[in-house]
């Protein structure tokens, strides 16, 4: 609230996660083994048009986080409530706005005065609704169990990724609440200054780019300042660094991936979304 | 040999027109405690950062002469490499974090020098031992007070082993609990005697225990004095204020006693509480720094706040109570600010100061009905009607900027307002000559010096000729000359009749300028009056969770009497 203490973090991206019992065999495999995991599935539903392949890949990724992950109230909320709303708001929502002469051949589901609702266009709208889903469901399986550094280390340590580039943009997390908290302070000043202009989008569009010029001025002095303390402690003295948190690789990694890539072809393969109607 | 070595060093900004500092010689044995001093832009952060490398290697920068640590140059060893022998310590504690947990941190640069792990982590443990820290290793370091977080980035620098440790202002932005955190892991540190410290510093009545010896610059950066901390202060003193250069509260209030003839001339001026209260004619110094409140004492509110009435108030607050979110942080203030005084309104972190002055000044407008400036109620007005009675000035002027030139940020107010352009002109005019800024009308308020944003800053509040000026921290992290600066200022907007109302956590500051004080605790008003009285009073700030500046906390009330009465 005053100066002195500092704003605090409401997500904390280096937070350790508790550590896990053994049973709860997401949060022990390799950060990378379950993006590669997933990977494959997520591109190839980007093209899915049907309605039974996303539910396929929901089921399986919510099936491996309910069994292999804690489940918090948190992480509850998010798959059994925003998830589900998130998929009616965007289905109902692009199926009005599907243009309705594409789809006038299928059966009417609602008919307001002259206006049609057809089956065809809610289709058309959950398809989508739940590739999205399907795509952020599979992301939380790594999402939800990985660590923001175990990444990083991942990263540095498997994928030969440059320690000053992966411990740089770690760093940069730090500036987020910073930034949450400069930003709501200009606004405040700027509201004091009467710098209203109106309530458009366009005055908001105006107003907003009267914020970026001391939120970036603050933000470049902020980051000199955070370099300077990064080469004081001997920053890329080396081309390694010591790594005390190994992040190992283990055959279990591979026993993942192949499982996954495998469940995924055989969803496609019995779904099979691209046979021709 | 010493540990460092610096000859005739002058060091040019990009831009700047003359070296600071410039010619500078100095030799730094372990075991020393220097104290650079001097006055804002004398190059002392300038000279911290060569010390290291970091001038010219990361910050560029024109420099003749040498630095040497152990015998390597800083110019062309690696300042990677330099770190294992130079550590640093930053001013903000912010901006010298990068991971997620205190251990990772300590153990950052360790790892950094390709150490074994074992040895990362018996080091990190030792160093987070030896600040106290160690039974929260594995915390985010954004769950530690900013001097916990200060002393995390001594712990760091502890953790490296470096001989030589460079602390540039570490006390600059944090409260009075946070300036004792940092200098009882200092001092741990000077115990051990095998180290050099150097400590750019302007708080020096904390410094001054252990300070061995003190490097004066002056304004143009050149070395002025070079010796023993007590010599240099006692023999130099007019000099030094003449300088810009802070002095010990202790060493002030001494010379102020011996120009009244209270203190004899041929008594050494006082460089601590402690000395100044021996010194002091009646005095049996207290231990003053223990005492705490006696709950037998009646409490003090009542009688004081009457004392104020007598004084027809400007801002005027009535059970006023304010929410943010679901909590509420403000329970049922009752306040009065005397209309012509400079009010200060201090309490510990989160006892809602800010929130306090933000509802009087109508930035989160307040619920109606519970707040009068003069005339209007800053519940219901418009922020242009309010910003004719109160101006607010924000704790960083750059958050406040809105125009493209200082000319248009000074217009901005009045164009609002539809005043013709010939009296906008005239207005602007006015302000940018009492503020020194005519030169600057056409220039982008970014592109200002520090002192010149404040005075911008103040100057934006002012144009529409408010009856009260309100400030959140105008003196925050900022060095003596540009507080003073600030503070010469509002006692000349006093003296033309602008109520001045200021939130700060410097109860140096409340003590030397304030002349009403308010006490806030825990979201009520714990006490409010004068601020002689409220300082006269025993207990009072500590009772606030507040801590009194080292020269009241060594002093029993009779000997501050004496020092309130001289300065009267």
């Amino acid at each position: 609230m005053t100066a002195i203490t500092s704003p605090t973090a409401t997500v904390d991206p280096y937070s350790p996660g508790v550590p896990a019992p053994a049973r709860l065999y997401l949060n022990h495999l390799n950060p990378l083994a379950k993006v590669a995991a997933v990977l494959p599935a997520i591109v190839l539903l980007v093209f899915v048009q049907d309605l039974e392949t996303p539910l396929w890949f929901i089921a399986l990724a919510y099936a491996l986080i309910l069994s292999g992950t804690r489940i918090t109230a948190r992480t509850a909320a998010l798959l059994f409530l925003a998830i589900p709303l998130g998929v009616a708001l965007i289905g109902f929502g692009f199926s009005l706005w599907v243009d309705a002469a594409g789809v006038d051949g299928t059966a009417p589901l609602l008919r307001i005065g002259g206006w049609t609702l057809f089956t065809g266009a809610v289709e058309i709208g959950f398809a989508t609704a739940l590739r999205l889903a399907s795509i952020l469901a599979l992301a939380l399986i790594g999402g939800l169990t990985t660590t923001g550094p175990d990444l990083v280390r991942a990263s540095i340590q498997q994928l030969r990724v440059p320690y000053r580039i992966g411990y740089t943009a770690l760093a940069a997390y730090r500036f987020v609440p910073r930034f949450g908290y400069e930003l709501s302070v200009i606004r405040a000043a700027h509201r004091v200054r009467g710098h209203h202009g109106g309530g458009g989008p366009f005055a908001r569009l105006a107003r907003g780019w009267g914020y970026i010029v001391p939120l970036l001025a603050g933000a470049i002095r902020h980051a000199e300042r955070v370099a300077l303390a990064m080469d004081a402690r001997a920053f890329g003295a080396h081309p390694t660094r010591t790594e005390r948190h190994l992040v190992p690789f283990r055959t279990r990694d591979i026993v993942f991936i192949a499982a996954f890539i495998a469940a995924s072809a055989l969803i496609f393969a019995l779904t099979f979304p691209w046979a021709p109607a | 040999m010493p540990l460092l070595r610096v000859r005739d060093l002058s060091i040019t900004h990009v831009g700047a027109t003359h070296p600071s500092p410039s010619s500078v010689s100095i030799d730094v044995a372990p075991g020393e405690v220097a104290l650079v001093l001097g006055p804002s832009g004398s190059g002392k952060s300038t000279l911290a950062l060569a010390l290291n490398g970091l001038i010219p290697q990361s910050v560029p920068a024109a420099v003749t002469g040498s630095v040497e640590v152990r015998g390597r140059s800083t110019a062309e060893t690696p300042v990677a490499e330099l770190s294992a022998d130079v550590a640093m310590v930053f001013q903000d504690p912010d901006a010298q974090i990068v991971t997620g947990t205190l251990l990772d941190e300590v153990a950052f640069a360790l790892e950094n020098l390709l150490l074994p792990v074992d040895e990362v982590l018996s080091r990190s443990e030792q160093a987070l031992r030896r600040v106290g820290l160690w039974d929260r290793s594995g915390w985010n370091p954004d769950r530690l007070s900013g001097g916990g977080r200060q002393r995390l980035a001594i712990a760091c620098a502890i953790a490296m082993g470096s001989p030589v440790i460079v602390l540039d202002e570490p006390t600059a932005n944090l409260d009075a609990q946070g300036i004792d955190d940092v200098y009882a892991a200092l001092a741990d540190l000077v115990a051990s005697g095998d180290r050099a410290i150097i400590l750019v510093e302007h708080n020096l009545d904390a410094a001054m225990r252990f300070a061995t010896r003190a490097i004066v610059l002056d304004q143009q950066g050149r070395l002025a004095f070079d010796g023993p901390v007590g010599r240099v202060l006692r023999e130099n003193t007019d000099e030094l204020l003449t300088m810009g250069v802070w002095l010990p509260a202790a060493t002030l209030a001494g010379r102020m006693l011996r120009e009244r003839g209270i203190l004899p001339d041929d008594a050494p001026l006082p460089l601590t509480p402690e000395e100044l209260a021996a010194v002091l004619p009646v005095g049996e110094p207290v231990e003053a720094a223990d005492r705490t409140a006696d709950p037998s004492l009646p409490a003090p509110h009542s009688g004081i706040v009457s004392a104020l009435t007598s004084i027809q108030p400007i801002v005027r607050a009535r059970n006023l109570t304010v929410k943010r979110g679901r909590a509420e942080i403000l329970h049922g203030i009752d306040l009065d600010i005397p209309a012509g005084s400079l009010t200060a309104v201090v309490g510990a972190n989160g006892a809602g100061k800010t929130t306090l002055i933000q509802a009087l000044a109508g930035v989160v407008p307040p619920p109606r009905g519970r707040v009068m400036i003069d005339d209007l109620d800053p519940g219901r007005a418009s922020p242009r009607q309010i910003a004719s009675r109160i101006g607010f000035v924000f704790q960083n002027p750059e958050h406040q900027f809105i125009a493209h030139t200082v000319f248009d940020e000074l217009a901005h107010g009045l164009r609002l307002r539809r005043v013709p352009d010939a009296e906008i002109a005239d207005r602007v005019g006015e302000m940018l000559r009492r503020f020194g800024l005519e030169h600057k009308a056409e220039v982008h308020p970014f592109m200002l010096s520090g002192g010149e944003k404040r005075r911008l800053s103040v100057g934006t509040a002012l144009i529409t000729r408010p009856g009260v000026l309100a400030l959140d921290e105008p003196t925050f992290g900022q060095d003596r000359a540009r507080a003073d600066e600030l503070l010469r200022l509002l006692a000349d907007l006093r003296a033309e009749g602008t109520t001045v109302l200021i939130v700060t956590h410097d109860l140096q500051l409340v003590a030397d300028h304030a002349t009403h004080t308010v006490i806030l605790a825990e979201g009520r008003v714990h006490a409010s009056g004068p601020t002689a009285e409220l300082f006269a009073a025993d207990g009072l700030f500590e009772s606030a969770g507040l801590r009194l500046p080292a020269l009241h906390r060594a002093l029993n009330p009779r000997l501050r009497g004496i020092l309130a009465e001289a300065a009267g």
